[in-house]
């Protein structure tokens, strides 16, 4: 699949999961296992009866007017929101209360956020090795290695000793992202990536994602980028009210949405 | 090419010296009214203290009982340890002001003086003390050339004079002063702006001139000196013992140790004979109460307010309650309870000081305040920092320790310097269970003796004076600290 997004990959990419990309969608496995998930917050229901399944290495964009409860179903993948019906399961691991289930998925999935909430009182090179070493316990010199190599890749390596405040919004939502791949994640999160940035800067974030989609990576982004969905997504899911109501190939999501509200929708943003 | 037409001059009257005048003390007819009553209002007062102080008011009683108003009855057989105490801290000041220039190197200019001040004046000490006093200054020094500061570029200081460092730094000085001359020329008195300027002119040539000759003289010599400087270097580098953080904590812990040591003295050490606590007065007693209370109520206030966001209902509710007593209860109630009521619950043959018992009142009463100050703090921290450090794996323990305490605190920086600064003003409260601090000193040598009896208005002012300058010396770092952390910024 990585090839014909058509983006060449700056990392190398494990010969085993070089293997399982190789095959089509259809061949791989699940990694995200979402089934009638429900969520409220007091009486108000965020999310209902949500059932998704999201492939290895698969890009879903998940879009939806705004109280459509898309946030709140990512954050439900990792657990900054707790699911009170259903069941989530990611790479085989079951969403519980179990502090080391918890703890093992957490591993799996990394996560970038709106407002970046990168740690202000540390630096960059602290932001990104400071999970790697508290929670993975690698050694100081490898993870300060690993977080190097990361900048590098989203761009930024100069910007390693200076503090989050000092850079521009785009390259702290670069460092955020590089934050998040530095636990080495199966599946990564985007809520709303470039929601908060300035349009000159929403370029730089995106390409870091396209960079990222074509290195094999699970990916569930919530955005409005519609010209990011048609060229990297291979599923869209569009909510509405908690539900969802749509999910297809950006083709068919673009082209010929099977649901009114679908299509009410993207004619209001397109 | 076409001539380039000046950028206009902004108006004479609002740059400069009367500008700022106008634009903040007669910015409006009501606001001049308000500069020109207070201006009177303050003359006034100025004068008329001014007076006071210099004509009317005698002295004597401050200057013959210096020593019971800084360490009260300690024994005079003990003062050099006092004074070694002294040297210790100025070599951790020095220390500070090398790896810290910004937050600590003026407080060590003000430290030295004051340093310097009591050594000369002249009041009835003695010369072994004065000179004890006096090798502060070389302390300070000490401290400073045993610390290597990490990443050291720029010239050195004799590399500057060298470059004419010197002159320079006075010509920008001289041309300040007469371009602040022409400006106020230029706006009050118009017609003599040519006379003025001609004269400031002048004034600059001069002093340029001055800097010439300066500079004949500083260049040869640094430049001389340089050498000798560069084969000393590597000396000065090994000597630099405070190398690292750790070794810098050690040398703080070091040096409270000995100066806890020094200051009771230990039974059976010939020299150190045992000081009894109560004899511990004056400002002394003030400053060991302060120095304790603050280094214990931070930790136990940290404490307290994690405990008070803790989950655990019982470690919650626990805290809850001991935060809400004590900041329920007056301090010198419990300064009281802590003298006349608590020994009724302990054994009868153990006898607490009323010094330690006051100093532990202290500690907690202070210590409620601060976790509810450390409390604010970490509520201000934005909820999506918790969020992130969820996301990447952190504990709950390691999220609160990582990332929420240290934001918190950065936050109340300004708090915590503040019930500081109160915390030392309160340690004057214990004269209420019978201790003989700085103020409790003041009062009993002025009604506790005939000759004195007139002189109040100069203790309490001296003892007034004495307060602020430790108060201000705080608040002064303490911005320092917001400044250099950035606190206010994000």
């Amino acid at each position: 699949m990585a090839e014909t997004k058509g983006f060449q990959s700056a990392v190398d990419i494990p010969a085993e999961k070089a293997e399982i990309l190789a095959r089509p969608l259809e061949e791989r496995d699940d990694i995200v296992v979402c089934e009638n998930v429900h969520k409220w917050f007091g009486d108000f229901c965020a999310v209902r009866d949500v059932s998704m399944r999201v492939k290895r290495g698969e890009v879903v964009v998940i879009f939806g007017p705004s109280g459509s409860g898309k946030s709140t179903f990512i954050r439900m993948i990792n657990r900054l929101e707790e699911h009170q019906q259903g069941s989530i399961v990611i790479d085989g691991i079951e969403m519980t209360n179990d502090v080391r289930n918890l703890d093992a998925i957490r591993r799996e999935v990394g996560m970038v956020f709106q407002q970046f909430n990168l740690f202000p009182h540390i630096t960059v090179l602290g932001n990104i090795t400071l999970a790697p070493q508290r929670v993975r316990h690698m050694p100081r010199g490898e993870a300060e290695a690993l977080a190097m190599q990361l900048l590098e890749r989203v761009g930024i390596p100069e910007q390693a000793q200076k503090y989050p405040a000092e850079l521009s919004g785009g390259q702290q939502q670069r460092v955020a992202i590089a934050r998040a791949l530095a636990m080495q994640p199966q599946i990564m999160l985007f809520d709303e990536p470039t929601s908060a940035l300035d349009p000159e800067m929403i370029k730089e974030v995106l390409d870091a994602m396209r960079e990222l989609a074509a290195t094999g990576m699970t990916m569930l982004c919530v955005t409005h980028e519609m010209g990011f969905a048609r060229e990297v997504a291979d599923r869209m899911a569009f909510f509405d009210e908690g539900a969802l109501v749509e999910l297809g190939p950006p083709d068919q999501i673009f082209n010929d949405p099977q649901e009114d509200r679908t299509k009410m929708f993207l004619d209001q943003i397109l | 090419m076409t001539a380039r037409v000046a950028a206009p001059l902004p108006p004479a009257t609002t740059i400069g010296p009367v500008g700022w005048l106008r634009k903040n003390l007669f910015s409006s007819p009501s606001n001049s009214v308000v500069t020109v009553v207070m201006a009177i209002l303050l003359a006034w007062i100025v004068v008329n203290l001014g007076a006071w102080v210099v004509v009317q008011a005698d002295w004597t009683v401050i200057v013959s009982r210096v020593p019971l108003y800084i360490v009260g009855l300690y024994p005079y057989e003990a003062y050099w340890r006092l004074t070694i105490c002294l040297l210790l801290i100025s070599v951790l000041l020095g220390m500070t002001w090398r790896a810290w220039p910004d937050t600590a190197r003026r407080f060590s200019y003000g430290f030295g003086a004051i340093m310097l001040f009591v050594g000369v004046f002249p009041h009835e000490m003695a010369p072994v003390h004065r000179a004890l006093l006096l090798l502060n200054l070389p302390a300070i020094g000490l401290g400073y050339m045993l610390t290597p500061r990490a990443g050291e570029s720029g010239p050195g200081l004799l590399e500057a004079i060298a470059g004419g460092a010197l002159s320079s730094m006075l010509d920008r000085a001289a041309v300040r002063l007469a371009t602040a001359w022409c400006s106020v020329v230029r706006a009050l008195l118009p017609s003599l702006y040519g006379v003025a300027f001609r004269l400031a002119t002048a004034w600059c040539r001069a002093v340029a001139a001055l800097s010439r000759m300066l500079d004949r003289v500083a260049i040869p010599l640094a430049t001389a000196l340089r050498r000798p400087a560069r084969a000393l270097a590597p000396a000065l580098d090994r000597a630099a013992i405070f190398s690292t953080p750790r070794r810098m904590l050690t040398a703080v812990v070091v040096a409270l140790v000995v100066t806890m040591i020094l200051i009771l003295g230990i039974d059976g050490v010939p020299g150190l004979d045992p000081v009894a606590p109560q004899d511990v007065g004056g400002l002394l007693i003030n400053l060991l109460l302060a120095f304790f209370g603050i280094v214990c109520s931070l930790p136990i206030g940290i404490g307290l307010a994690l405990g008070r966001r803790s989950s655990l209902p019982v470690v919650k509710v626990a805290c809850v309650i001991f935060i809400e007593v004590i900041r329920g209860v007056p301090l010198i109630t419990l300064l009281f309870m802590s003298r006349h009521i608590l020994p009724l619950t302990l054994p009868e043959d153990l006898n607490v000081d009323r010094v330690y018992l006051a100093g532990i009142t202290i500690t907690l009463f202070s210590s409620a305040y601060m976790a509810e100050n450390v409390r604010g703090g970490m509520a201000a921290v934005h909820p999506g920092q918790a969020e992130a450090a969820s996301a990447l794996g952190l504990r709950g323990w390691q999220t609160t320790l990582l990332i929420n305490l240290p934001q918190g605190l950065r936050n109340i920086i300004p708090a915590i310097v503040g019930q500081f600064i109160s915390l030392f003003k309160d340690t004057s409260l214990v004269y209420f269970i019978g201790m003989l601090d700085l103020v409790e000193m003041g009062r009993v040598s002025v009604q506790g003796n005939q000759e004195f009896i007139d002189n109040g208005r100069e203790v309490y002012l001296f003892i007034a004076l004495v307060f602020w300058v430790f108060c201000f010396s705080m608040s002064f770092i303490s911005r320092r600290i917001e400044g250099n952390l950035g606190v206010g910024r994000r």
